[in-house]
């Protein structure tokens, strides 16, 4: 199997030195798809001042075909978490990201929405949205400077382009089984209900 | 859509199978000039669908619906929706935007006005204050009214 | 800060003299700032906040800022030298007492002037206790910038402003029962990676 790979590789490589260009179904598909994500009209911090630098004529985001800003859900591909997650704030994350349809992606952006940043022992502040949601880019900083937010879009790019159409090894979208909705936690009476959605939640654990 | 009108009125008038005939005919003789339209028409038509098509047929071989209550509910920001969409709202509303017409009218004819106010004669002038005091009446005979009483 | 430092001693006696049966206590602050709050109690303090605002020489007409302040329960101990009978004969003896102050709320207001260019004032309204008995009067039909400062202050400290006319959680949502900024507050257990994960396993 990786030897037939490898020869498909070499002849495609050998093709192209004579001006032939070969491509496989999922290759154009992932190509189509990860020039064209379209990230949803959503800030809730310090962090979306950033990403609307980056969608400016300095960064211009637009050169990686994401410029068009979706005001709506129902037409966006991506959500870039950017900024403070807090508690009552969180099942809203939760109902836009549930609304979106397949395939969907998750940008955590800047410490809070990895962590909880420096509020993360705060009462009002959720630590992580990666406990409510399966999240694909974490990008670190307070906030991270639109290079970053670049960076961790092309690493989206990157994971896009690498998915298989078909395979145990497809994405989520693609599995009849996986759910394309996820739990919207409820306003509790001591803080969120549930507190982490067990099925996306997947912290560090001790091995020692 | 002359032709389909025409199709259409064939078939009223003599039923299918001339119609049947009558199509053939067009594509057969040279000199009418129906059938470049209708080749662009399925090809429009085939611009359209097949995509449309494709994607379907995408859906179908890869990608498996996953319809769901909280990712077909209405879109409101993140909110759950209450109650329902089609309520009354109160006619003052368009009385008032009507009202604002008055004014917006008002500035748009008012600021050519002032910038060729200097070398204007004096009929332009009359003519301008008559317009102004239209408008102005109808703003009197709205208040006059109660309109622009909200309760 | 102020064009014009108020003279707190004076304010006291105005108030005193102004509303009949009114205890105001002043509690020193010893910065340089030397803004002394006046403590007032709560039966007279709407009627005693109407005076600050309406006479013509404070004319306090402008409530910049609500703050709740939450003191826990006190345990003093300290070592007192009684006259006891040991063995027969009067001998001095230290003996240690325990005495517990209980905690209360605060609810803390800064009055200034537009009309006079002075100010501030500090106020300090105290609940009974930390429990039940956590209510003051609330000062929002005085001075109606109070309101949602007020809300605040019930919504995180639970104060309860007795009169406020529209008394709900401002940040927090409605049905939690926590005051989260109280002293005593743990927030909920979570499920926090444990401290110092130093390894990690499958990932995602």
């Amino acid at each position: 199997m990786e030897q037939s790979e490898k020869s498909v590789q070499e002849l495609k490589a050998e093709l192209s030195k004579h001006g032939v260009f070969t491509t496989t179904f999922e290759e154009i598909y992932n190509w189509g798809r990860k020039n064209s994500v379209w990230p949803l009209t959503f800030g809730l911090a310090c962090c979306a001042i950033e990403m609307i630098a980056t969608t400016m004529a300095r960064y211009d985001l637009a050169r990686f075909g994401a410029e068009v800003f979706r005001a709506s859900p129902r037409q966006a591909d991506l959500i870039i978490v950017s900024g403070t997650v807090t508690k009552k704030m969180a099942p809203m994350v939760v109902r836009l990201y549930n609304q979106m349809p397949e395939p969907k992606y998750v940008i955590s952006m800047g410490a809070c929405a990895i962590s909880g940043g420096p509020f993360r022992d705060g009462y009002n502040v959720l630590k992580g949205i990666d406990r409510y949601i399966p999240v694909d880019v974490h990008i670190p900083g307070c906030p991270p400077r639109p290079e970053a937010l670049l960076d961790a879009f092309m690493t989206l790019q990157k994971k896009i382009s690498e998915q298989q159409l078909t395979g145990e090894a497809r994405p989520r979208h693609l599995k009849e089984d996986l759910p394309s909705e996820f739990t919207v936690p409820k306003y509790g009476e001591h803080g969120l209900e549930p507190p982490v959605n067990e099925e996306v939640w997947n912290p560090l654990k001790v091995l020692q | 859509m002359f032709l389909l009108q025409n199709l259409a009125v064939t078939d009223a008038r003599f039923g299918i199978d001339f119609l049947m005939i009558s199509a053939v005919n067009l594509f057969i003789t040279g000199t009418n000039p129906w059938p470049p339209i209708v080749a662009l028409l399925v090809g429009a038509l085939a611009f359209g669908l097949a995509p449309l098509a494709l994607a379907w047929l995408w859906a179908v071989k890869y990608s498996p619906a996953k319809p769901g209550k909280e990712k077909n509910s209405i879109y409101e920001c993140g909110l759950e929706s209450p109650g329902d969409a089609w309520i009354q709202f109160k006619a003052s509303y368009y009385l008032y935007a009507i009202i604002f017409l008055i004014f917006d009218v008002e500035a748009v004819f008012l600021l050519p006005f002032a910038v060729a106010y200097a070398g204007l004669p004096a009929g332009a002038c009359v003519a301008m204050l008559v317009f102004l005091l239209l408008l102005v009446e109808g703003l009197m005979w709205a208040c006059q009214k109660g309109v622009l009483q909200w309760s | 800060m102020s064009a014009e430092t108020i003279n707190t001693e004076k304010v006291k006696a105005a108030i005193e003299a102004a509303v009949r049966g009114c205890r105001v206590e002043i509690l020193p602050n010893g910065s340089p700032s030397g803004q002394h709050s006046l403590i007032l109690d709560n039966e007279h303090a709407v009627e005693a906040a109407l005076f600050l605002r309406d006479n013509p020489e404070l004319r306090l007409d402008y409530c910049s800022d609500v703050a709740g302040v939450d003191w826990l329960d006190k345990e003093v101990t300290e070592k007192v030298k009684v006259w006891k009978l040991v063995d027969g004969a009067e001998k001095e003896v230290e003996e240690t007492r325990k005495s517990v102050t209980p905690g209360y709320l605060e609810a803390v207001y800064h009055l200034f002037s537009m009309e006079k260019k002075h100010g501030p004032v500090v106020l300090r309204l105290r609940t009974q206790d930390r429990g039940e008995g956590a209510r003051v009067p609330s000062l929002t039909p005085v001075w109606r910038s109070a309101e949602f400062q007020e809300r605040e202050a019930f919504d995180l400290y639970g104060i309860v402003f007795e009169g406020h006319p529209d008394l709900r959680r401002i940040l927090m949502w409605d049905e939690l029962k926590d005051h989260p900024m109280r002293k005593d507050y743990v927030a909920p257990p979570d499920e926090d990676e444990p401290a110092g994960a130093v390894a990690q396993e499958g990932g995602r």
